[in-house]
Order: structure tokens, then sequence, then C-alpha cells
């Protein structure tokens, strides 16, 4: 059994018996996982790869319907409702639950266009709304400075950790209450990572955020709790300061003394 | 001699040997292009485009009707070709992927593309003009866009399938619903290929004698009533070339490179665009 600390706050998410097995897979890929996910604080998710992190990452907003024969069991409770029933809207779930992705997906249109997307999705018209939470958007990923003269330049022009970060502001534009972050500085130069982690951390204050990292000083330097995945399962779920230092579980020890991975 | 040697000579043989076809091959190119440029600006007058077919002899006479016909049957066919075209690629691409529906629909497609065109002017002439009993631009077009059609499923297809995954995954996680991620984020990002896929579509039925000469037929007059007979470059050109009248002959060399000039245009304009977006 996984060793899962108490969470005494509030729960963003709610993972119970679950289970996800791909189309083209015989055996489940994530096998009877229970994990809580705080509220308002980072959950980084670290372990070898192939563990299941990606794919527990993208159950949350439903990514994985969009390839046909995936199957989900058990639930995942969001706001007191399963989110991995039928009947589940997927626009409104996604609205809810944004997602960075590991590589920084710029939109081919403009800087603004870029940010304005998810928004007007939702119907926004009204100009000056849309200016409004656009310059309020990419100032929270501190890139307003970058790029406030030029948000009718195409986006593919930044460079990759502005893209990145123009991906944030994208993501945070329609308010979402969830943010996953897919291994969002793999591509990334040191600088831009710091950059993206520093932002992070500074959006704990409005959104949850469950982050997939390889690196683990990185989960280590944002997160609050640190889930440690192997196999599929879920080996150990504790407060980052502490996982670190006095790991319970062995696996988990061994991984962070780089034993294995 | 030795080994080096050998080596040496038998390298510089493959290469004499391969620079010389090349030269052979664009050699040619020149030479059709050479022969058309002179006899085709010989032949280029303003009553070519304001004049209609007249009598061997008959001084005021031109392609003016041709050129309209031309232009309509072509017209006409990339209205239905494109819609289609793109709309098909769109279902492979992004609903059918690599269902075995999909697939046979990339297969048929693909026999089609290399199918002769004069079958095609064939069938049309079964199924349209023989029920209509007449000749008509409308079969005209209906052949171009059959035979247009594969071209453009194609391109788009695999143009389509060039956008990366991430960029389709980031939009759904937006909230986008499915045909939104399409037409404003996929077909945006493949839009270049698209467009050139469309031009060499274009460009490839332009030039099409034999399925016009089932559908369309001719006229020497002109005529804009597409459920009539209609006259086209190429078919006129045909009919011209092969007359024994010198003045005949003459405007088929205007014909003919008039319709070269409009297809290169075409297709420099596809690569323009192509090496715009890779210089990018």
């Amino acid at each position: 059994m996984a060793t899962i600390v108490d969470i005494t706050e509030e729960k963003a998410l709610e993972v119970k018996n679950f289970e996800f097995t791909y189309a083209s897979a015989d055996e489940p890929s994530i096998k009877k996982l229970n994990m809580p996910i705080a509220k308002n604080s980072i959950t980084a998710l670290i372990g070898p790869s192939g563990c299941g992190k990606t794919t527990l990452l993208r159950a949350f907003n439903r990514m994985h319907d969009l390839y046909p024969g995936n199957e989900y069991a058990g639930e995942i409770l969001f706001k007191n409702r399963n989110i991995l029933t039928s009947k589940e809207d997927l626009i409104n779930l996604r609205i809810q639950i944004g997602m960075i992705f590991q590589k920084p997906t710029a939109f081919p249109m403009s800087i603004f266009d870029n940010v304005a997307y998810g928004m007007k999705l939702q119907g926004i018209k009204n100009k000056t709304e849309l200016n409004d939470r656009v310059e309020k958007a990419l100032c929270d990923a501190a890139i307003w400075k970058e790029v406030k003269d030029r948000l009718k330049h195409d986006a593919n022009g930044l460079s990759g950790g502005q893209q990145q970060r123009l991906c944030i502001a994208r993501a945070i534009a329609v308010e979402p209450e969830v943010l996953l972050f897919d291994e969002p500085t793999s591509a990334l130069d040191p600088i831009s990572t710091s950059g993206i982690e520093e932002l992070v951390i500074e959006l704990k204050k409005k959104v949850s955020i469950i982050i997939v990292t390889h690196n683990m000083q990185q989960a280590a330097r944002v997160s609050d709790y640190t889930g440690f995945m192997y196999l599929g399962e879920l080996i150990e779920l504790g407060y980052t300061e502490e996982m670190f230092v006095t790991p319970k579980e062995k696996l988990t020890e061994e991984y962070i003394t780089g034993k294995f991975g | 001699m030795t080994h080096t040697q050998k080596r040496i000579i038998t390298n510089n043989i493959v290469m004499v040997l391969s620079t010389l076809s090349a030269i052979i091959g664009i050699g040619f190119l020149f030479w059709i292009l050479g022969v058309l440029v002179i006899n085709g600006v010989d032949a280029l007058s303003w009553t070519i485009f304001s004049e209609e077919g007249a009598p061997p002899g008959y001084e005021d006479s031109g392609l003016k009707h041709a050129l309209i016909g031309q232009f309509m049957i072509v017209g006409v066919a990339t209205l239905f070709g494109v819609p289609l075209g793109v709309l098909a690629g769109t279902y492979l691409s992004e609903y059918g992927q690599k269902s075995k529906l999909a697939e046979t629909i990339r297969d048929i497609s693909d026999i089609m593309m290399s199918a002769p065109s004069i079958v095609i002017g064939a069938f049309v002439y079964a199924i349209v003009v023989a029920p209509m009993g007449h000749f008509s631009g409308w079969a005209g077009s209906v052949a171009l866009t059959i035979i247009m059609l594969p071209i453009i499923l194609r391109t788009t297809d695999d143009m389509l399938q060039l956008v990366p995954s991430t960029l389709r995954e980031a939009a759904f996680a937006l909230g986008a619903p499915k045909y939104k991620v399409i037409t404003q984020v996929v077909y945006r990002g493949a839009k270049a290929g698209i467009l050139t896929g469309i031009l060499l579509g274009v460009a490839r039925v332009a030039g099409e004698t034999a399925p016009l000469l089932f559908t369309s037929f001719n006229d020497n007059f002109l005529n804009t009533d597409m459920m009539e007979p209609m006259a086209s470059l190429t078919v006129t050109m045909y009919n011209y070339a092969t007359s024994p009248y010198e003045d005949w002959q003459k405007l088929g060399w205007a014909a003919a490179f008039i319709l070269s000039m409009f297809i290169l245009t075409l297709n420099i304009l596809g690569r323009l665009i192509i090496m715009k977006r890779k210089g990018k």
C-alpha cells in the first residue's frame, strides 16, 4: 500500500481507485491509484520514464479521450463529481482544468489572438474586456513587458521560453481552477526554466497546480507535495520538504538517491 | 592500376554521366519553352483576345471563345473540386485517421491520381453526356473535378497530418470543440500547404485535353451557356494545330503559349509559397 500523507487543506481533486488502460495495451498503465490533490498548492509527480505520471496527468482533463479506445476506471472527483463519467462535459471541464505541454504550443496566429483564443471560445466578444484580460494574463505570466509592443506579431517569432510563458498566459486567461503542467521546462534553457518555476510558484495563489517533472531538483524547488510513482502505482505522496529528506518508502528513497531511474 | 586510381576513374565517369543526363533533361524543357515562346509570341496579337474563331483565311480570328470557355470550365471544376477535396482531406486526417475506411480512400485516391485522364473523360461521357444527349460545359467541369479531386484530397491530408498533434491537444485543452480546433488552429497551420495543393491541382487540370474531347467538346464561337458544348484552350489548340491551315496553326501556337504560361505561373506560385514557408 502506498504511503499517503494526510492533507489538511481543502482538496482540489481526489483520485479514487483509478485505473487507466491504453487502447493498444492489455494491461492497465495505472493500477488502483488513490491520491488527493490539495487546493492552491503545487503537487509534483515524479518517477522514472513510463511510470504513468503523464498518463495520470492527462486523465485530469480527459485528454485521453482524443484518441479512441482508451479506458478509464475508478473515480476522479472534482467539485464533488466524478469527471470520468461519459456525461461529463469535456469542453467545460477543460476550461476549468487547463494544461501546459512539454513543448510550447503557440498557435499560428498573433500573440494577442493566442491569449484571447480561450476567451473567444467562451463567446467573449467585447473588445475592451478582451484587451483587459489579455493584458492581465500576460502580466500574470510575466511576459507583458516583452510583448506589449508587438501583440499583433506572429507568436511563432517568440523564443521558446517566451512561447511557454505565452501558453501559460493563454491557459490562465480563461481563469481555470486547476493547471496541469506536463514537464513544462524540459525543452527550455536554464534561465527560461527558472523564470517558469517562479511563475508556477506565483500562480498557486489562484490555482491548484499539478506538475509532472523528470527533474527532482525542480520538484524540490517548486512543489508543496510530491508524489512518487512507479510502474503505474503511487508509491508515496508526502510533503516535499519531508519526502526528499526522510522518505517513508524504500523505493522512494532508492529513486531520489539515484539508485535507479 | 591501383585501387585508388580505379575508384577515381569510376567516380569521374559516374559524375560526367549523371551531369550529362541532367543537362539533357533540362535541355528538353528549355527547348520546348524556347520553341513555344518563339512561335507563341509571334502568333500573339490583340485580336487573339478580342475575336472569336473564324474560318481559315479570315483576318479577324482569335481565341476569345476558348479563353472564356477554358476559364469557365476550369473555374467551375475548381469551385466543386476545392471544397470537396479539402473536406475529404480533412476527414482523412482529422476524423478517419488510420481507420480502414480512411486507408481505403487513400489507396483509391492514389490509384485515381494515376488513372489515364481519357478514361475519366469516357466515364463522364457515359454518366453525363450520354443521358443529356449532347456535350456540355458542365460535363467538362465534372471530368476536371474528378481529376482534380485526388490531388487536392491527398495534399490536404498530408499537410494536415504535418500539423503537430500537440497543437491540436493544446486547443482541445482550452476547451475548443473539434470543428473549431480544425478550422481555427489546424487549417491555419497547414494553410500554405493546402493552398499549394490547390494551385497544383488547378494547374494539372488546366492542361487536360482528352477528358474535354469527350465532354465539353468544342465550339468555334463564344458560348457562355454551360449546358452547351464549350470551347477550351486545349481542345481548340488540338483542332487548330492539326488543321492544314497556316493561320489556324498560328492560333494553335498562341493557345499553347498562353496555356503554358498560365500553368507555369501556377506552378511557380506554388513553389514560392512552399519556399516562403520553409524560410520562416
